[in-house]
């Protein structure tokens, strides 16, 4: 039986905002190293009503969307290539594995060095950072197709684009979908990373200037925010294009 | 001059150090608009013959003709009906059908026309926009006979079809094979191990021996159709096949 915990979401978030509260009024910490949710609330609000916020998320999500469009689009193409052609595999296929496990932020000082303190710089920390999940998850969706599948389309007269198009990729779409979310989840560690170190605008450098800045209760603010669109690309976009998915293709 | 013929098809599989010999020169003849059924113990390479006529797996020895020329690969003259069907669960049904005509670069209307006639003929007019797994297995197999059908291709190649359904459903479709038939003309292979199956549908059954197997005996059926299976003459008809398969058996 599914339980609606409703109830125990809002009193457990409720209880914690309190304690908060409480904790911020006993003045343990002076407010300017511990604010009150009051104060965060304040300063959430003043950077909503200034604009800032919304200007850094616009910054930060633009170059995410450019990075994660370049990590989609050429992972796909890696992955494809290879999970068909086995020499692809046995060569760049092993690099593949060896760059994705250094963490996106360790791009920085390359990309700096490469491109400067600009938009470039940050969308390749992105792109590199998210392209190697897109890469391996597309490559493991695509090895593990019906080999039936295959053999009637190619059947039925499919061959090279046409068959990668109309059936490997539909095909492969559900493990693709992880990959995707997996790269969203570290394009947008990458973004945020990248933008403290560029100190170049977007949500990354809101961060750096409120450290700056001391301005405790304006970092906690803008990690909120942080949060908040982590959650909604999460819940929002996510979880229903999983459920989509796994509906249309009888997988639920 | 046949319509389909295979000539020596020899085919060997690695097993432990050692190559098995798994298809031991296979000839066969087949006219146009014959029905033929392959029937053999499991095991003995009737599928893996009826895959090499398709194309989709190179003989070691021997060859196909097709109209009298050698085949090599698959062709749209010859399309293969998979056991488990092979549907695309990303497409509906409809688009299933009209799979291999989109891959051919048939115009929109020209392709719904087409499916919708297949469709018809097959009673799935009503699960067009129908995805896959909201069918039943029979159903299914209905699908894949009409996407093979609307190929329009000289010979229709079926593997096991109706293995997973139950009998009732089997029935049915055999008595609806035989009227898609009747009304197409198609040249048909058909593999089963089912001997009620290959009595009901073939104009002409091949007994395969076990491996190395060849056809040990080809018996013609000219019994009138629609056939009925528990009729006196089928199971007649079903003994000879019958005492074809007993090890050592037959040979008269």
């Amino acid at each position: 039986m599914a339980r609606n915990y409703a109830i125990h979401k809002a009193a457990f978030y409720a209880g914690i905002i309190l304690a908060w509260q409480l904790v911020a009024m006993a003045e343990v910490w002076p407010p300017s190293v511990f604010p009150s949710p009051y104060q965060v609330a304040e300063d959430l609000a003043f950077m909503v009503s200034d604009g800032s916020l919304a200007w850094g998320m616009a910054v930060s999500m633009w170059r995410l969307a450019a990075g994660l469009a370049i990590a989609v689009g050429g992972g796909i193409i890696l992955g494809v290539l290879m999970a068909r052609v086995e020499a692809v595999n046995q060569t760049v296929g092993s690099l593949v594995l060896g760059l994705q496990s250094i963490p996106s932020i360790a791009w920085v000082p390359l990309a700096i060095l490469w491109y400067g303190l600009n938009d470039a710089g940050i969308i390749f920390v992105v792109a590199i950072g998210a392209i190697f999940a897109v890469t391996i998850n597309t490559y493991t969706g695509v090895k593990n197709i019906d080999p039936h599948y295959v053999e009637a389309a190619r059947n039925m007269g499919a061959s090279g684009t046409k068959l990668v198009v109309s059936v490997l990729l539909p095909a492969a779409f559900p493990y693709m979908i992880s990959g995707f979310k997996q790269g969203w989840a570290f394009a947008w560690r990458g973004v945020i990373g990248a933008e403290l170190l560029f100190a170049y605008l977007g949500l990354g450098h809101l961060l750096y200037a409120s450290r700056s800045l001391t301005d405790v209760s304006q970092i906690i603010a803008i990690m909120l925010a942080i949060m908040a669109i982590g959650l909604a690309v999460d819940g929002l976009l996510f979880k229903r294009l999983e459920r989509g998915v796994m509906s249309r293709w009888g997988l639920g | 001059m046949a319509k389909l013929e295979a000539r020596g098809i020899a085919k060997y599989f690695a097993h432990e150090s050692h190559r098995l010999k798994a298809l031991g020169g296979i000839s066969l003849k087949v006219d146009s608009g014959d029905f033929v059924c392959l029937v053999g113990p499991s095991g003995c390479g009737k599928s893996t013959f009826l895959r090499i006529i398709a194309g989709l797996e190179v003989p070691d020895e021997g060859e196909v003709l097709f109209d009298g020329r050698a085949v090599s690969g698959t062709g749209p003259e010859r399309i293969m009906v998979f056991q488990e069907g092979a549907l695309f669960p990303w497409l509906r049904v409809r688009d299933n059908v009209e799979f291999g005509l989109r891959m051919a670069g048939l115009p929109k209307k020209e392709r719904s026309d087409i499916s919708a006639r297949y469709l018809e003929m097959m009673q799935l007019t009503k699960f067009a926009d129908s995805f896959t797994h909201q069918l039943s297995t029979g159903m299914k197999q209905r699908v894949a006979i009409a996407r093979a059908l609307a190929m329009d291709p000289d010979v229709l190649l079926m593997d096991e079809p109706f293995a997973a359904l139950d009998d009732a459903t089997r029935d049915l479709l055999l008595f609806e094979t035989q009227l898609v038939w009747q009304k197409t003309k198609k040249t048909i292979l058909f593999v089963t191990h089912n001997v009620a199956e290959a009595a009901v549908l073939g104009t002409k059954v091949a007994v395969f021996s076990n491996r190395p197997s060849v056809i040990k005996k080809e018996i013609k059926n000219d019994l009138p159709r629609p056939r009925d299976p528990e009729g006196a003459s089928l199971k007649e008809f079903q003994q000879r096949i019958r005492a074809e398969l007993r090890p050592g058996g037959g040979g008269a």
